[in-house]
Parts: structure tokens; sequence; C-alpha cells
């Protein structure tokens, strides 16, 4: 008898999870699964930017699994492009031939994109970039090259620019501004329109390798300019060794940068009293800033603190997502939802892309590194 | 109108580098003096071996990342860190370059071993060992890509870089003096070391004729490794110098400056202590010099175009094989 109540017991469990197990594949079977990528510097010397978007898009994509659990299932494929054209123009083929995959976050730069754009045109990719600033990109009076795939959230470098002027000369009685560019068309770009900006004066500009470590000729030419204001429009990495340098040349004056040196990875390779102070812009919005709970559940659900181009990765990701919402699965139609689009970003301002693939008055920001942290300074006007 | 024009920012420049002449050259000096550590790395293999060894700049590499190692890992040092001072300060330094040079020293003599000897005891022809010794550059370079995920490494300051005197308007900064004084003390004694020693005279009697050395009775491998283990130890030397005064690495940072003192070593000479040494300053200041001139984009072409002039006219560098008792 106790015998047969063990079995009836055993058989008992035995159906209830049998019936279980049946029953989560046929729910999971249910789900529709649709795949986009993001492409990105994931390694390399900028890959901190790649790794704090990719993070953007994991936490939008997770949000929408969990909200549609049984409808929907968004997968997520990594390109890793290390922030160079070279490697992008090895990597984009793949990604476009993959037909799983309906839409591209990113690239996460200029060149990158500018790169990938051929192999992504061809195949019919829609394209939303975080990052990607360079004007020529949906410029009609360049060629408009990202036309028809190509869309991006932030603001262009023809506002980053006499941005980024405004921003380092601000509060400066009688700057001397002394500009340096790192050879890049990213870089070169950005000061050919600072250039373009009103009562913008410029004393001396040096252009050097990307590669450059000893800066001793280009700081003693900003020390014979006198210059109280140096402007780099490089990337993060050669910018640490140009502040450092800088300081210990004993300049006390302004030090600055456009969004390639807005990077966590900056605040690893320089010390507080090289970094504090240092001025900077971005066409991003801390998500810190959009809504502190907001920040708290990336924390929690991500296991680390948003980064650069958070909010902008979030809301490109939501644009795909919502498409998909709406039972997108083919390039196709996601390229026709993308151009239609009419939402909001999670900062509350409207994105809508214009013909050329641009958000029509995207802010431009500030930020000032204060004891190694990125201090929001809010929109430059 | 542009002549004058041209004259005028001519004039301005020459004013602006009087006053700005002896920043550059301190600046230049210290660049040079750690060019001369490499081009000794190179110099030396090349004095024995008669081949580039071409994995010196990882070998460099190496060293940038032990002096992190030491800095950074075992004194606990981050970029919050308040700099160290007195003795504390000098031990740290001497353990930072200790470690750099061992760390260089003890690769450099596995490579001798991995990509030269096995090939050589078989009687490989010359291109073998080069193109091994290529392999295993890349082999470091990607190891070290791979385990840093391709990003700069920063290192904490160890030391305030302090101005002790300045000399006609250009400060004499602590981490330049002790690149340029320390790193003429280690040619100094490399100079002394394979004049004087017993491995020296064997490494200039293999560098003079590999055989009638062996008939004396020069044990050839002994010899190699040796010359390996110092060249690494100058080019490791190197490394630390170079964070001392730089403060962060990348695994690509050996092409970089291996290049650079690659085109020392074969302006004053390859093969030669005191060429290298030479070729080192003079690539040092010549770079910075045509930096503040031209501006810094005219850099790499004055350079090689100085190079090929100098060679033009003196094949074999400027020293070439004119001072044999000093050839490594």
């Amino acid at each position: 008898m106790k015998n047969q109540r063990s079995i009836s017991v055993v058989a008992a469990i035995a159906l209830a999870v049998g019936t279980a197990v049946a029953i989560a594949p046929a729910s999971n079977a249910a789900a529709r699964v649709v795949t986009i990528a993001y492409q990105g510097p994931l390694t390399g010397d900028d890959a901190q930017t790649g790794v704090d978007e990719l993070n953007g898009v994991k936490y939008a994509v997770k949000l929408f699994n969990a909200k549609n659990k049984g409808k929907y299932e968004v997968k997520i494929v990594e390109v890793d492009d290390q922030g160079s054209g070279t490697e992008s123009a090895k990597v984009a083929p793949g990604t476009a031939s993959n037909k799983k995959i309906i839409g591209v976050v990113g690239p996460a730069y200029s060149g990158a994109t500018i790169a990938a754009l051929p192999f992504y045109k061809q195949t019919g990719m829609p394209m939303i970039s975080p990052s990607a600033t360079r004007v020529s990109i949906t410029d009609p009076a360049q060629g408009l090259i990202g036309f028809p795939v190509f869309h991006r959230i932030p603001a262009t470098d023809a506002v980053q620019g006499p941005a980024l002027y405004k921003l380092a000369t601000k509060g400066v009685t009688s700057p001397v501004v002394y500009v340096i560019d790192d050879q890049s068309p990213y870089s070169t770009g950005l000061v050919d329109y600072m250039k373009k900006g009103s009562g913008v004066s410029i004393v001396g500009t040096d252009s050097v390798s990307d590669k450059t470590t000893d800066w001793t000729a280009t700081i003693s030419k900003i020390t014979s300019a006198k210059a109280n204001v140096v402007i780099y429009t490089g990337y993060y990495a050669q910018a640490a060794t140009l502040f450092r340098q800088l300081r210990d040349a004993k300049y006390t004056g302004v030090l600055a940068g456009g969004d390639g040196v807005l990077s966590n990875g900056i605040l690893t390779l320089a010390s507080t009293s090289v970094l504090e102070g240092v001025r900077l812009t971005g066409a991003t919005v801390p998500l810190s800033e959009v809504s502190a709970a907001l920040e708290t559940d990336f924390k929690k659900s991500m296991g680390v603190s948003s980064g650069t181009y958070a909010t902008e990765t979030i809301d490109a990701t939501n644009v795909f997502l919502s498409c998909i919402g709406k039972g997108i699965s083919t390039r196709p139609n996601m390229l026709k939802c993308v151009k239609a689009f009419k939402g909001k970003s999670i900062t509350g301002l409207p994105i809508q892309f214009d013909k050329n693939g641009d958000v029509s008055g995207g802010p431009m920001n500030g930020f000032e590194i204060k004891s190694l942290q990125f201090k929001f300074t809010g929109a430059i006007k | 109108m542009f002549i004058l024009d041209l004259s005028s920012r001519g004039v301005k420049i020459l004013a602006n580098f009087q006053s700005q002449f002896m920043t550059l050259t301190l600046g230049g000096l210290s660049l040079g003096f750690i060019y001369v550590l490499i081009a000794l790395g190179y110099t030396m293999v090349y004095g024995v071996l008669r081949m580039i060894n071409f994995a010196n700049s990882e070998i460099f590499m190496f060293g940038t990342f032990a002096a992190i190692i030491v800095i950074r890992d075992i004194f606990n040092f981050t970029q919050q860190s308040e700099p160290a001072t007195g003795f504390r300060l000098v031990f740290i330094l001497i353990c930072a370059l200790l470690g750099s040079m061992f760390l260089s020293g003890i690769i450099s003599i596995l490579l001798e071993l991995v990509a030269y000897r096995r090939l050589r005891n078989r009687g490989a022809n010359k291109l073998a060992p080069l193109i091994s010794a290529i392999g295993m550059s890349i082999v470091f370079a990607e190891f070290v890509r791979i385990i840093t995920d391709s990003r700069y490494v920063g290192s904490p300051r160890v030391m305030e870089k302090s101005s002790l005197a300045t000399f006609f308007g250009a400060d004499i900064r602590l981490d330049n003096t002790i690149v340029v004084v320390a790193g003429f003390i280690l040619y100094i004694i490399l100079q002394q070391f394979v004049q004087r020693t017993r491995l020296g005279k064997a490494i200039r009697a293999v560098s003079m004729n590999e055989e009638a050395a062996k008939l004396m009775g020069v044990n050839l491998n002994a010899v190699i490794s040796g010359t390996f283990l110092i060249g690494g130890l100058m080019t490791g030397a190197a490394g630390f110098f170079y964070i001392l005064k730089y403060e962060n690495t990348v695994f690509s940072i050996g092409f970089e400056l291996g290049l650079a003192a690659f085109t020392a070593a074969i302006l004053g000479g390859i093969g030669n202590i005191k060429g290298a040494f030479y070729g080192g300053v003079t690539l040092g200041l010549l770079e910075t010099y045509a930096s503040f001139f031209l501006g810094t984009q005219w850099k790499a072409v004055t350079v090689f175009l100085v190079l090929v002039i100098v060679l033009y006219f003196r094949p074999n560098g400027v020293f070439g094989e004119a001072i044999t008792q000093t050839r490594a």
C-alpha cells in the first residue's frame, strides 16, 4: 500500500513536470524570434564607447523581451568594427549577408559607417546610429552617401564644431585658442565646422598622427602662441597623453575636446589633477540626467552604470523595437517603418527622421570632468 | 604679397624657436634616449648574428607593461594616489626598472631559443629566423592585444614631474632628467661591458669572425644567448623610461617606437653601439625640431628624407663599420 502510494506520488510529480516541460517549449515556439545587430568598437582603443553602447542595446532589448514574453523574442548580434573603417569593411559584408538581421544599431563611428554603407545599402539594411555625427553621411551637398538606409539620433558635427568652440571659450577673458586634430576625417571635419562658426578666432593649429605619444613640439607651439584654450578634436586615448603632457608643462588654461574624448576610457588614463575641469561636448544626454530611476534600473539590470551615448542607443534600439512590436520581420518593411517613425525619445524630445536620415533639433550638450567623473553641464547655447 | 607673408611667418617661427629651443632640445633628448636603448637591442643582435631581431619591438612592449604591473599592482598605485617621494620613490623606480629589464630580458632569451637557435643549429638559411622572429613578434603583440582587449593601459603617476631648475627659459624636469641620465649611464655600462668583460670580448669576437671565435673556444650558443639577454635588458629599460615619461601603453606601442628606434640604429650604423647612441639622440631631436618647424604632420616625411639622404652618402649609416672595436 505504502509502495503503491509512493508510486502514485512519483507518477503525479512526473506528470506535472512533464506537462510543464511540454508547455514551456510550446510558449517559446509561439514567440517570434527577430534579430537585430549592434555594430561598434567592442575591442581596440575605443572599445569603451562600443561596450557602453552595446549595454544600451541590451538594456532596451531586455525590457522589450520581458514585456513581450511569448510574443516576440529579440536577439542581438554583436559586430565589432574596432571603430575603424578598415575593420568595418571586413565585418559589414558578413552582417549584411546574414538574412536574420533586419536592422543595425550603429555603427558607432562615422568612418566605420562610411566603410559599411556599400554593403548595407546593397542589401537594404536599415541603420540607426546613436553616435555617428559626420555631416557628409546625410548631407545632400556631399552626395547623401547614407541614403536610403542610414539614420541617426544625435546632432551632427556641423552643430558640434561651433558648440565646442563656444563651450571651450565660455567665461575665458580674451581667449587665445589653439586647435589640434588627429588627422582623421572626424577630427579634421570637426575643425572645419568649428572654423565656420561665427566669431571664431584660432591662433594656431596642429595636425598630428593619432599614434602620437610625444607632444613636446606641439606644446612648444602652444606655449609660443600664449594660448589659454586648447581644443583637441581627436579621441580619448591621445587626448589623455596630450592633456597630461600639457599640465606637466605647466599649462594652466582650458582643455577641451569633442565627443571623441567623451568616453569613460579617458578616466582611467590620467589622474584627477590632469583631467579636472576638462570641457567636452557630446550630442548625448546622460541616462542619469534623463531619470535617476532609469539609471538605477539600468545599473540593476546590466550590472554597470550607463555609459556615453546610452540614451541615444536606447532610443535607436527602441525605434527598431517599436517596429518589431508592430509585427515587422523583414528588412524592406523595417526600412519603411523606420522612415515613417514618429515617436519620442526617452528624454521626451520627438524622434522623426527627415528624408536624409537626421532627427532635426537635437541638442549639443556640454560636460565637465569633476573628480574623474563626467558632469553634465547642459545644452550649449 | 605671398612671399612677404611667408617670410614674416618664417621670422615668427624662428623667433618662437629661439624662445622654445631648450624646451624642444630637452624633450627631444629624453625621447632620443628611449630610442637609444631600443636601438641598442637591435644593434647587439645584429652585431652578432647579422640579422634583424624584428621581435625587439615587442620586447620593448613587454617592458612597458612590466613597469605598469610593478607600479599599479605591486605598489598599488591608482590614478588618485599621491605620487611617492624620497627613498620610497627611489625604491619603487628601481623595482619598476628592474621588473621591466627582467621581463624583457627573459622573453628575449626565450625568443632566441624558440625563433633562432634551433633554426641556426639545423643550418637554416638566413631568411628562416627572420620570418620566425616576425612570427614571434606577431604572437607577442596579439597575445597582449587579446588579454588587454586592445585597450590603452594607463600607468598611475608614481612621481611628481617637478622642475629641478630652469635653463635658458626651459624647465629641467625630473622625469626627463632621469631618462637622460639613467639612459646615458646604461649606455656607458654597456659600452664598458662589451669592451672589458670576458663575455663582452667573446661577443666582439663572434661579431668579427664567428668561425675563428669558435675555433678559439668561444661557446657560440652562450654568447648569442648573452647578447639577446643584454639587448633585452636595454630594451626593457627603455620600456620603463617610456612609462615614466608617457604613463600609458598599448599592445601596438612596440611597432611605433620600434620602427623609430630601428631607423635610429640604421641612421647611426646598425651593429655599432656608438651608432645606436648617436642615431637615437639625433632622431629624437630631429623629430622634435621638424614637428615644431614644419608641423607635426611633416615629422615622418622629414625623418625618412634625412635617412635616405644619409644612406645615399653613407650606405652603412653615419658610423657604419668605422668603429669596429666598439661594434657588438
